[in-house]
């Protein structure tokens, strides 16, 4: 479909998608909340990871897709929300969620920290940079006492924790994530974000702050990122360092944001789903769901690079969620007097 | 001069080029006759690069064909063009800039059939364009912008191809330097090769040409032989002025 | 006094070997501007190939390397030619993610078929020392290691510097349409050069599983190693790559000396961090 012809479609239909729209995202809200009810609890706890790994997946989308900074380092953040949940519950006896929000914030003081040398290397070189950051980060707390070096320790809190609990957390992390990029993104910031992943010299022209943008993001991100470790790991009820900064927390948010479709609002949740769902079919066969993911994101990239649901946007304008808002009232912010 | 007997060497019909939904090239046609030089005038965005890149393979054409010797050529791999004998002295020079002057001409005699003939064609290039015997082991990125442009036309030659595309050769050139080039190509013209030159300059490819191409917007909208075609005419259509616009 | 000449000694030894692996994501990076992300694991999959050559061939490890390194050559042109050059003119982002979806496959099939202990290749040479002075001590598998590292860039660089085909793949790096111009097929160049990598790569494989134990997830390691070579050496210099192994390989041994044994990867880490912030050009690139 020509570009012109898609629009004019779209604001004829106008009212009644959005009301479709809505339905539907409704419908799954209400779902959502009542899941508990009527499905097991094995399906639960598929939501549980689901949810967790769609947040992960946003935030890596956050950077990637929409601030075009490919970031290979968010098991940093993942694995210091994990250990703060465990270091503040186990040694500190404090409320885990408590704990969980702390792991937030200390994820994002790191990412201050780190963000100076960080964001003077470009492109590639920043990619590895974070990827080795977290290498470092695993040597380091292999080598730390405070930490009970590389045997880890296990995180008691969550012991006597209902799953539904754990599932209703999950829910405010998911959701709460995918609201927040949906918020960002509708804001002013949004639409420096998407200007700066489009041509950045040209944003910067318009007068986006590059590096501030930047930098808030990665914050976010970071955060975000942080929580969701923390409460990756009530669940897991064990941290150690190698599998807490493990390069794997990156290659699930690569992999889910690929196959769904990177740059869109629904793609994390597309490939989220996808990849806990074969993961949990697969379970016996761990490496085997790695290599059939591995294989779907290559094809992908090969044939439909913008992955599921940005294909399907492309093709047919389905979008649930729209980042943009509609063309009428882009034109009223640029131009008061237009109408 | 063109005679009765001339062949056809190149022929492009209704050549349509596109840039996904941008259209920039309409209907194109050209014959270019062998042993003759060619031009196509035209100002910025006329569509000539676009054109010349249609029928070097670096673009793809939407629409139409491109003949050469009778084989059909339109949208074939860039390299596989080459082999068949079109090259071409592209918009900018661009010359390796880390190889050396002589590495560079002898880059251009890659494929087999130049590379046997090499040490014979380097010695052609060098008589033609003393300087850059003289700088011969200097690396290219400290040419001058003149000298990259023999550099680029003598890569060109290292090829040993039939036709030369020249893609504005007098861009940032001091007047006397851009005469020079022409009267070299002028020379090796004489000796059968045949070339089309694209240019912005109405004047100099009048007089240097034997038919010539004026572009507009994408169009062909003028053509004839170039001693025929009154300059004033021909600048009109260039700034599409009046019945050309 | 003694421990520091022999870590020093060592550093530039194994600095040659680390050299030789960053070579071939060298060679890529400056070529196609590609970072091979699954450049440590190809490594590592010949070394898991060679071992088992060698076993079947009753340790010769001869022909263990030839038949690894001819089908890592095969291996590379396919990647290259099927997934990566289709995939070239679509931005930075897209090769990347393919050698990564790259790397992820190929550590969980080795996970699958070798499983996750440490592997090594057996040789009498681990155990030997080549050359035993009352102050320091030569390794004989350190410095065969070195030797053959400093013969194969010197292979690569006679290749590049000295033949047609080499000053293709300069030509290519330079300008790729004028390079098509001249009549080079640039995409079979990079073919060519991602096995050109492949050979490094093997050589490099079985030169570690006979000095160093490795699991499916070694890759990850030597690709930081590897990176870490390019970004120190700068690119398009052979002699940058040679000299960012040895400083990484002294990093690494200085590391072990100052700040004790578990901490020798994390000062190497450092470093890198460290030049990847002020110099990411590398020490010794040329400038343009």
């Amino acid at each position: 479909m020509k570009g012109m012809e898609r629009v004019a479609i779209t604001t004829a239909l106008g009212g009644r998608a959005a009301l479709i729209r809505r339905i539907i995202l409704a419908t799954i809200m209400v779902l959502l909340i009542t899941l508990p009810l009527w499905a097991s609890e094995g399906v639960v706890m598929i939501v549980f990871l689901i949810m967790l790994y769609m947040a992960v997946g946003q935030m890596w989308n956050l950077l990637a897709g929409y601030a075009g900074l490919v970031s290979l380092g968010q098991q940093i953040f993942i694995g210091l929300g994990g250990y703060s949940l465990a270091i503040i519950t186990e040694v500190y006896h404090l409320n885990f969620l408590l704990a969980i929000l702390i792991g937030g914030v200390i994820s994002g003081v790191f990412a201050l920290v780190i963000s100076q040398p960080i964001f003077k290397m470009k492109g590639i070189y920043f990619a590895i940079g974070t990827w080795v950051i977290a290498e470092a980060l695993t040597l380091y707390f292999l080598n730390w006492s405070f930490v009970g070096y590389g045997v880890g320790f296990n995180i008691r809190t969550s012991y006597d924790l209902s799953t539904n609990y754990l599932y209703f957390l999950s829910l405010i992390v998911g959701l709460g994530s995918a609201v927040l990029v949906y918020i960002i993104m509708r804001t002013k910031g949004g639409l420096a974000l998407m200007a700066m992943r489009d041509n950045e010299l040209a944003a910067e022209v318009m007068g986006v702050e590059l590096y501030k943008t930047k930098l808030a993001i990665f914050l976010v991100s970071a955060f975000v990122s942080g929580v969701t470790g923390g409460v990756l790991y009530l669940n897991i009820s064990f941290i150690q360092p190698t599998a807490a900064f493990s390069i794997d927390w990156t290659v699930a948010a690569v992999v889910i944001v690929i196959i769904g479709g990177i740059g869109t609002m629904e793609g994390p949740i597309v490939g989220a789903v996808i990849y806990v769902v074969l993961k949990q079919y697969l379970y016996n066969f761990p490496g085997i769901s790695m290599i059939i993911l591995g294989v779907i994101a290559i094809a992908i990239i090969l044939v439909a690079p913008k992955g599921i649901m940005g294909t399907l946007q492309a093709k047919f304008g389905w979008e649930i969620i729209s980042a943009r808002r509609s063309t009428k009232n882009i034109k009223q912010m640029v131009h008061p007097d237009c109408g | 001069m063109l005679s009765q007997e001339d062949r056809t060497l190149l022929t492009v019909e209704n050549l349509d080029v596109h840039y996904g939904d941008l259209q920039a090239l309409h209907n194109v046609s050209l014959h270019i006759p062998q042993g003759t030089i060619v031009s196509i005038i035209g100002a910025n965005g006329a569509g000539k690069s676009t054109l010349l890149g249609a029928i070097t393979g670096l673009n793809k054409p939407t629409r139409g064909k491109i003949t050469f010797r009778n084989e059909d050529i339109s949208g074939i791999h860039t390299h596989d063009v080459v082999s068949k004998g079109i090259t071409m002295s592209p918009e900018g020079s661009r010359v390796f800039e880390k190889m050396s002057v002589e590495e560079n001409l002898l880059m251009g005699a890659y494929l087999s059939r130049a590379r046997k003939k090499r040490k014979e064609l380097l010695k052609r290039v060098y008589g033609l364009f003393p300087v850059l015997k003289e700088k011969s082991g200097q690396s290219a990125t400290y040419l001058s912008g003149g000298q990259r442009q023999m550099l680029a036309i003598g890569r060109a030659l290292m090829v040993d191809p039939e036709v030369i595309l020249c893609d504005e050769v007098s861009l940032g050139l001091a007047p006397v330097i851009v005469k020079d080039i022409y009267h070299k190509i002028v020379e090796i013209n004489r000796e059968g090769m045949t070339f089309i030159l694209v240019e912005q300059d109405v004047k100099r490819s009048l007089k240097y040409s034997d038919y010539s191409y004026v572009m507009v917007k994408g169009r062909i909208v003028m053509e004839g032989p170039s001693s025929q075609l009154p300059e004033g005419e021909v600048k009109d259509a260039f700034f599409g002025i009046s019945k050309y616009a | 006094m003694e421990v520091l000449l022999q870590l020093v000694i060592n550093g530039i030894l194994l600095g040659g070997l680390y050299a030789m692996i960053g070579l071939g994501m060298s060679l890529i990076f400056g070529i196609m501007g590609l970072i091979n992300l699954a450049h440590g694991d190809l490594m590592i999959i010949s070394t898991y190939m060679s071992m088992v050559l060698a076993l079947h061939f009753s340790g010769n490890v001869f022909i263990a390397l030839l038949i690894t390194v001819l089908v890592m050559m095969v291996v590379g042109f396919f990647c290259q030619s099927v997934l990566i050059n289709r995939v070239l003119d679509k931005g930075a982002e897209p090769p990347l993610l393919i050698t990564f979806g790259l790397s992820i496959i190929l550590q969980n099939v080795l996970l699958l078929i070798f499983g996750a202990d440490a592997k090594s290749i057996p040789t009498k040479l681990a155990a030997q020392n080549a050359i035993t002075t009352p102050w320091f001590s030569i390794s004989a598998i350190y410095l065969i290691n070195f030797v053959i590292s400093i013969l194969v860039i010197l292979s690569l660089h006679f290749i590049i510097m000295k033949t047609y085909f080499g000053r293709a793949i300069r030509a290519t790096s330079g300008d790729v349409v004028a390079s098509e111009l001249v009549g080079v097929n640039t995409k079979r160049v990079y073919a060519v050069t991602m096995a050109l990598a492949m050979v490094t790569a093997s050589i490099a494989g079985l030169l570690i599983g006979m000095t160093f134990t490795y699991t499916p997830t070694t890759g990850t390691q030597y690709l930081i190693f590897a990176f870490g070579v390019v970004v120190i050496g700068g690119m398009g210099s052979l002699v940058g790559t040679l000299l960012g192994g040895i400083i990484l390989g002294l990093a690494q041994m200085l590391g072990s000396y100052f700040f004790g044994m578990a901490y020798q990867l994390f000062f190497g880490y450092v470093v890198l961090l460290v030049i990847l912030t002020f110099r990411p050009e590398g020490l010794f690139a040329r400038t343009k």
